[in-house]
């Protein structure tokens, strides 16, 4: 009994280690896939959005850092669920490329880490951004943490990119994402944004909250998970061992792919 | 013989001063241009052996209140005495509907002035003149006794023949009825101008006709054949129309125009043929209505008597004058200024005065484009407080949601009144002396009245009056009145959104016992109860809202196929107070209760009812006394402690103001209901109107202006009159001196401290410093008071000019504070703690499998 206690438990958490840090890398890259034709046809249609109404999980710009060799199609929106499927950018913030500063959130460690490697850049790398108004290359003016001072105030007409990811310290740095790390990037000047932003955002949308509005959600799939349990029982007492793995490995694959990924929205954002 | 006939003609020149005789309205009324005429007006025949006949002559004199400046729809007072007594009175004298009268006085707007010195084209003919209708200008295909003009002893030979008017007088493909052997015709034209061409429409029927006087068009006609009383006097509230409601007639401030005033005196009549024609007896009648009679059934009166002539020559020639100016069009700064407006938002009971001021900013280089948009208070309220406006126009105080500062500035003195249409009994003219009680006001305003028989069948108060035309209370108060109830009667046309208006009309309310009894569910004297809907609704408030669900339960099929709340349909409230001014004007209550079939889709519909008809129009609707003014509307008189009664007037609005307290700097004046009770002479409907403005952050460019406009507005818009930048009628005049110079004194004050914008402690980072990062994150502390903000960069390049001067003090660094600490521990802890947890559990399996259980060996 206590064996099997002991399996399950360090089965659920090893699957939660696991995905969260390699197998969601998988569906990032395939959300990223579709995003980034998403964007392009809108780009080329010239129907990708530059205002302050789109609405959030929408592909808003593509973001390249050639020194990280990283290319990410950035999202609208910054809640943990959004972010996801890539970077997000906060939502009372003008887009990346416009007159003023535009924030984009990014995760460090879990589903692909996009943003894992902005501690490398110093200051004069290149980081492009191309938007629905136009190509904007930006200068990295400032890498900061807790405690350092902000960048000088924005010259008139010039626009600045704040990407905001997670980091850790110590031995451990690469699973313990807890500080966040600013990078400011200025380019001298950018397109002008629409009226109407936004003055405030729900919280989870700020850097490292949670939503946790994704309570009722886990409940109900860890009561799918319990229902699938109960299922494999049951059709263990009727059919050979064989057959009940063939037919439940899937589905409680899938249960638990998707119950993490609810998971994750309980989560900081930029972890 | 002609001199004889115009003898004793004094100068109609526009004398300064108000005449004696000239009615005005109770409200604050200032005229500041007005006109008089005098004319000997007598009627001549020529007799068969080359003698005169002379009637007695009316010496009839003219006068008008307001002459210049004159905005559309604007009603001015024309008033006379000394002319024939009006006879076969109709009761509607307007447009088509006036012509069976004998002996009216015809009153039209026409284009041009009567000025022989002026080109042809600018003087004032008949083919200027307005009418909405055919009949009041042609006469076609007359027989010869109803061809009296062809015996007009003033007509030229052209004008006695069988068909006159035009030359060449239309073909029979225009005007196919207008010539026929042996009728008369006879056409007067009317010549339109849209802009510099003049178009000629034939009058020959309703298609020839200029587009403005389509039937049923979008305003009701404004000439008038008004009755004369049996002493010789009469007077009638004229509404004057610019180009912007009638292009073809086409006043503006640049066209020059005016009202033409023809008593009616009666033909005089030619050398009659021998033996005498019937047109030549017929041109000689002399009325068959007695003075005074009225003509309801519309029958036939004698021509040469009637309106239907008005431009046959011995009548034109008895014509008045009046030369009007307009004022510039309301969209005058749109045209002539291309600068950007600063919005003002907010009050509509500046309305008025914004009208009239705009043009002073606008068109003065060294002033902003000054821009009053109207809405709720509380909108253009929210609006500044957001930065979205430059200033608030309110009239009372608001809640404030930002950090920053608002200062008011008292910037005019108005407020509301109930306004009212009510026609005396018997054709006997307009009610002008209306009283209200706060109680009546709550038994209209808490949907207390029935309405009709429909509202008969609601829950608890189905004995209560139909009207309150019904209600003996009023009946009381205002005696004399027809009792016939109507369900506009029902209703005082209000306000649908939030209104300081409504907040200060409900608390008049409040602050009366008897009413907020009869409120609270105590049936009045003649046990009339509340409507349980709003029974012990809570006043004051700004909004009043609508509770009754009351569905009539009835046999027509129309109101079973759209059942909807019927006490509803009959407050039908509006969202400007503009829209119940012009109701009031057009007779026209918005009550929807209209069902009938469409004919487009065979369905039901609902809509607004009909106008109500002259000579029994009843309605009563909240309204701005700047709108009173303008449209020459009637206001209630209030009552304040028991049996006094208060009218608006500058000196009821000035014994308001003195009552008026401030509690602290900034802060709005408070006009107590309790003390204006008391003192029985203020009115209770004054409201003194505040351009509010933030103190703080408010940008330095709309500082300025804001603070150049109560200045302004405080100063030189407190002159009264009718000009660019005057003060209108309807506001009391904000004097250095007096009982407003308290309100003075504040505006001065706060318009400095507007101009000013004191620095606050908690400074609104500008755009260009950095947002707050993460904001609301688990550890962040609040943003530090030195943030970034406007004021570091004003330090940097003086500090750093003289030490550093060949570097440009763009590229010195400013200090910016730290980064705020986020983080979150559960980012910190979570992967180890998973990993340790999932590993401790395979450990705790495998050991206990091993050693606990030892692993199954081979069975033996």
């Amino acid at each position: 009994m206590l064996s099997s206690a002991g399996t399950m438990i360090g089965l659920v958490c090893l699957w939660v280690v696991t995905q969260m840090l390699f197998l969601s890398g998988f569906s990032q890259e395939r959300a990223q896939d579709l995003l980034y034709t998403q964007f392009r046809e809108d780009i080329a249609a010239a129907t990708a959005s530059i205002g302050p109404t789109t609405p959030p999980g929408e592909p808003v710009a593509l973001l390249s850092i050639p020194r990280l060799r990283m290319s990410q199609v950035v999202v609208e929106g910054t809640a943990s669920g959004d972010t996801l499927a890539g970077p997000g950018h906060l939502r009372k913030t003008v887009l990346p490329g416009q007159v003023g500063t535009s924030v984009v959130m990014g995760r460090a460690v879990t589903y692909g880490g996009p943003f894992g490697e902005l501690d490398r850049l110093v200051v004069g790398d290149e980081i492009r951004v191309v938007m629905a108004q136009g190509e904007v290359s930006f200068d990295v003016v400032n890498v900061r943490r807790a405690g350092d001072p902000y960048s000088q105030p924005l010259a008139p007409g010039a626009a600045r990119l704040t990407l905001q990811t997670a980091e850790g310290d110590g031995r451990l740095a690469a699973l313990t994402p807890d500080e966040v790390l600013y990078v400011d990037a200025d380019a001298p000047k950018g397109f002008v944004p629409p009226a109407g932003l936004p003055a405030s955002v729900p919280t989870p949308e700020l850097v490292m909250q949670r939503d946790t509005g994704a309570f009722p959600l886990l409940a109900l799939h860890l009561a799918l998970l319990l229902a699938a349990t109960l299922g494999v029982v049951a059709a263990r007492q009727r059919w050979s061992a064989a057959l009940v793995w063939v037919v439940a490995a899937p589905v409680a694959l899938a249960l638990a792919w998707s119950t993490t990924d609810v998971v994750m929205r309980l989560l900081p954002n930029v972890m | 013989m002609l001199a004889a006939l115009v003898a004793a003609f004094a100068p109609a020149s526009a004398s300064p001063s108000a005449t004696d005789d000239r009615v005005i309205d109770n409200v604050t009324g200032r005229a500041s241009s007005s006109f008089t005429a005098t004319k000997a007006l007598t009627r001549v025949f020529e007799n068969a052996d080359g003698t005169t006949y002379e009637f007695p002559t009316n010496t009839v004199t003219v006068s008008a209140s307001e002459t210049e400046n004159l905005r559309g729809r604007q009603r001015i007072t024309i008033s006379w005495t000394g002319a024939q007594p009006s006879g076969g009175r109709a009761s509607n004298p307007y447009g088509e509907k006036g012509l069976q009268q004998e002996y009216p006085v015809v009153i039209l707007q026409c284009r041009g002035r009567d000025d022989a010195s002026l080109p042809p084209e600018k003087q004032v003919r008949p083919e200027t003149c307005w009418t909405a209708s055919v009949a009041q200008r042609s006469q076609i295909a007359r027989s010869e006794a109803e061809a009296t003009w062809t015996h007009d002893r003033l007509a030229t030979p052209a004008d006695k023949e069988r068909v006159s008017g035009m030359v060449p007088f239309p073909t029979k493909e225009t005007c196919p009825t207008a010539d026929q052997d042996p009728f008369f015709t006879r056409l007067t034209p009317f010549v339109a101008s849209s802009g510099k061409t003049f178009k000629t429409y034939e009058a020959c029927d309703s298609t020839r006709m200029a587009p403005e006087a389509a039937v049923d068009a979008a305003f009701p006609p404004a000439e008038i054949a008004a009755f004369t009383d049996s002493d010789g006097a009469g007077s009638v509230e004229y509404e004057v129309r610019s180009d912007v409601e009638n292009e073809s007639l086409g006043c503006n401030h640049k066209v020059e125009c005016s009202i033409v005033v023809i008593p009616i005196n009666g033909l005089s009549c030619d050398k009659p043929a021998e033996p005498a024609t019937i047109a030549d007896s017929a041109c000689r009648k002399g009325g068959r209505f007695a003075p005074g009679s009225s003509n309801f059934s519309n029958e036939g009166v004698d021509q040469a008597v009637s309106p239907a002539l008005w431009w046959s020559a011995s009548n034109w020639a008895n014509r008045f004058s009046i030369p009007v100016t307009f004022g510039l069009p309301p969209d005058t700064c749109d045209i002539l200024d291309p600068r950007p407006p600063t919005g003002f938002y907010g009050s509509e009971l500046l309305a008025q005065a914004s009208l009239q001021w705009s043009p002073a900013y606008c068109l003065d280089k060294k002033r902003f484009k000054f821009q009053h948009n109207q809405m709720s208070d509380e909108a253009g309220w929210n609006l500044m407080e957001s930065g979205g406006g430059a200033a608030a126009i309110v009239s009372s105080k608001h809640q404030r949601r930002g950090d920053d500062p608002v200062g008011y500035a008292p910037t005019a003195v108005t407020g509301f009144s109930i306004g009212y249409v009510i026609d005396r009994p018997d054709n006997a003219g307009e009610f002008t002396d209306l009283r209200l009680n706060a109680r009546l006001i709550a038994k209209l305003m808490t949907q207390s009245y029935l309405g009709s028989d429909l509202g008969r069948g609601h829950p608890g108060i189905g004995d209560n009056p139909l009207g309150i035309m019904n209600d003996p209370e009023f009946i009381a108060l205002n005696p004399g009145l027809s009792q016939i109830s109507q369900e506009a009667g029902a209703a005082l046309l209000s306000l649908s959104n939030s209104s300081d208006v409504i907040e200060q009309l409900t608390d008049y309310i409040a602050h009366d016992n008897a009413a907020m009894d009869f409120v609270n569910g105590k049936p009045d004297r003649w046990g009339m109860k509340v409507n349980p809907s709003y029974k012990k609704i809570k006043l004051p408030r700004t909004e009043w809202p609508l509770l009754d669900d009351f569905i009539p339960e009835t046999e027509n099929e129309c109101r079973q196929n759209n059942p909807a709340v019927y006490f509803t349909q009959l407050a039908a409230p509006v969202t400007a107070l503009r829209k119940i001014a012009e109701a009031l004007l057009d007779g026209w209550p918005n009550v929807q209760t209209r069902c009938e079939v469409d004919l487009g889709t065979g369905g039901y519909k609902l809509g607004r009812v009909d106008r109500q008809s002259f000579g029994a129009r009843f309605m009563l609707g909240v309204v701005s006394l700047g709108d009173v003014e303008r449209y020459g509307l009637r206001s209630a008189s209030l009552e304040t402690s028991s049996g006094d009664y208060v009218a608006p007037s500058d000196e009821s609005l000035a014994a308001a103001v003195a009552l008026a307290k401030q509690e602290k700097d900034d802060e709005p004046f408070v006009l107590d209901q309790g003390e204006v009770r008391k003192s029985g002479k203020a009115y209770p409907g004054t409201m003194i109107v505040y351009t509010a403005a933030k103190l703080a952050s408010l940008p330095a460019e709309d500082a300025a202006k804001v603070a150049q406009f109560i200045r302004v507005a405080t100063t030189e818009g407190q002159r009264t009159g009718t000009g660019n930048g005057e003060l209108p009628a309807g506001f009391l005049p904000i004097k250095k001196s007096g009982v407003t110079a308290k309100l003075y004194d504040e505006a001065q004050r706060v318009a400095a401290a507007v101009e000013k914008q004191a620095p606050t402690p908690t400074a609104a980072p500008s755009s260009d410093t950095p947002p707050p990062d993460g904001g609301g994150g688990t550890t962040v502390t609040s943003v530090p008071s030195s943030a970034p903000s406007a004021d570091l960069p004003s330090v940097a390049p003086t500090a750093t000019a003289s030490a550093a001067p060949t570097e440009s003090p763009a590229t010195e660094p400013v200090a910016m504070p730290e980064t705020q600490a986020v983080s979150s521990d559960l980012g910190g802890r979570l992967l180890p703690g998973l990993l340790v947890l999932g590993l401790l559990g395979v450990a705790l399996a495998s050991a206990v499998r091993f050693f606990v259980q030892p692993p199954p060996g081979p069975r033996p």
